[in-house]
């Protein structure tokens, strides 16, 4: 068998569909109907067309329950759709349904809930911080987050066109792997340094002042950034407040 | 902590178990336990690549992980174990009386189930089968996530005859 193509204009369709995906949230089949709308135009091009039996059969499997990361479905309809051109026999489809939900639900919450987004909104701080006005720090923030988010988005389809059901080895890349960990890492750093520089902007600090909390945060920032992974929040919490409490009592 | 943490959850590996239970409870391993994942490379490739780095994850068959459980139980490192459907814990419990306490993290809609709670949906099959497990001694119920509160199963079977 040939492999399978799938035209510009398709490709694009999908990836706009793609961005719908959350609004076919449901607790019954999570975002599975969404996942069917948005491979759609692909299942076109199945024998027999959009009339076909072979095109009803596939939205009908792959309207079914589904839930994974919105951000990278895109890998699992691009997988799914190269499969169903492909006429791949369904209970392997359907296996790989079910094996995909997991792992692009969990690399996609670690990536992105638990550390891209983190990360965003704490440099949108350290913006505030520095000065910047708060109209910019929104637009810049948006800019950063969609950024990364964008490039999942077409990456993902493009990775799961090119590999199909083989799609794990795409979710080996390092980025993967060990980008959840540096990304914490750094959001970590710009908590340490944009906290008190947000502080000491909103109450009106002067501007040598800024800088000394600056500096005094950048010091946080990479303690917070040294102990990450091996001090309990907690812990660090306490000795913080600890810190804190002997300052004020050195001060008055 | 060793291997404490039993869960159904036809997601199996996913972002509730790495990043909702993983991160505060500092899971260090998971023990997948499918007869299908565990006799197919792609899949259990699959399940890897979900896995983060600093957890190991052991795919493994009924009969392997009941092999096992002495192994597992006796780690000082926190644990996972997990099954995608009722009858796959019901194996497990019947051959591994270390099993004292079970947790429902998400068995989803599917035709013949019917709801008790957004995330679980039970098959007449399934509902008899957490009750064969009850019947064992082990404790059941579920719980989505640490931070919310579980609900026995007796609570999610009258949930299911509302």
């Amino acid at each position: 068998m040939t492999s399978p193509t799938l035209p510009l204009g398709t490709r694009i369709a999908i990836l706009a569909r793609l961005f719908t995906l959350q609004g076919s949230y449901n607790y019954e089949t999570m975002i599975g109907n969404g996942i069917a709308f948005a491979m759609e135009p692909a299942l076109r091009l199945l024998p027999g067309g959009a009339t076909g039996a072979a095109y009803r059969e596939a939205m009908a499997r792959e309207s079914r329950y589904f839930n994974c990361h919105p951000y990278f479905a895109g890998i699992a309809v691009g997988a799914l759709a190269r499969a169903e051109l492909s006429l791949e026999a369904p209970d392997r489809i359907e296996r790989f349904r079910t094996a995909s939900c997991g792992p692009l639900g969990s690399v996609g919450d670690r990536l992105v809930w638990a550390a891209w987004l983190p990360l965003c909104s704490l440099i949108a701080l350290v913006a505030f911080g520095l000065g910047l006005g708060a109209p910019l720090v929104v637009i810049g923030f948006l800019a950063l987050y969609n950024a990364g988010h964008l490039a999942l988005r077409i990456w993902g389809l493009h990775a799961g066109w090119r590999d199909g059901l083989a799609v794990a080895h795409a979710l080996g890349a390092p980025i993967f792997r060990t980008g959840p960990a540096h990304l914490t890492r750094a959001a970590a750093f710009a908590a340490g340094l944009g906290f008190p520089l947000a502080i000491g902007t909103a109450a009106g600090v002067t501007p040598t002042g800024v800088l000394i909390i600056g500096g005094i945060g950048a010091l946080g920032a990479l303690l917070l950034a040294l102990l990450h992974g091996r001090v309990a929040g907690w812990r660090a919490a306490i000795g913080l407040l600890a810190v804190a409490a002997a300052i004020a009592v050195v001060v008055r | 902590m060793p291997l404490e943490h039993f869960r159904i959850d036809d997601r199996l590996v996913h972002g509730q178990v790495v990043v909702g239970w993983g991160q505060p409870l500092q899971l260090r391993f998971i023990v997948l336990v499918d007869d299908g994942v565990a006799s197919n490379d792609w899949e259990r490739e699959l399940y890897r690549m979900g896995t983060p780095p600093e957890m190991e994850l052991l795919v493994e068959t009924v009969d392997s992980a009941v092999a096992r459980m002495p192994e597992f139980t006796a780690r000082t490192d926190a644990g996972m174990l997990l099954t995608a459907d009722v009858a796959t814990m019901g194996r497990l419990t019947a051959a591994a009386p270390a099993i004292r306490d079970v947790t429902i993290g998400g068995l989803h809609h599917r035709p013949g189930r019917a709801a008790c709670l957004s995330y679980v949906y039970l098959s007449d099959d399934e509902a008899a089968g957490l009750g064969a497990i009850a019947a064992r001694g082990v404790r059941i119920a579920a719980q989505d996530l640490p931070a919310s509160s579980p609900m026995p199963l007796d609570d999610l079977l009258r949930e299911r005859g509302a």
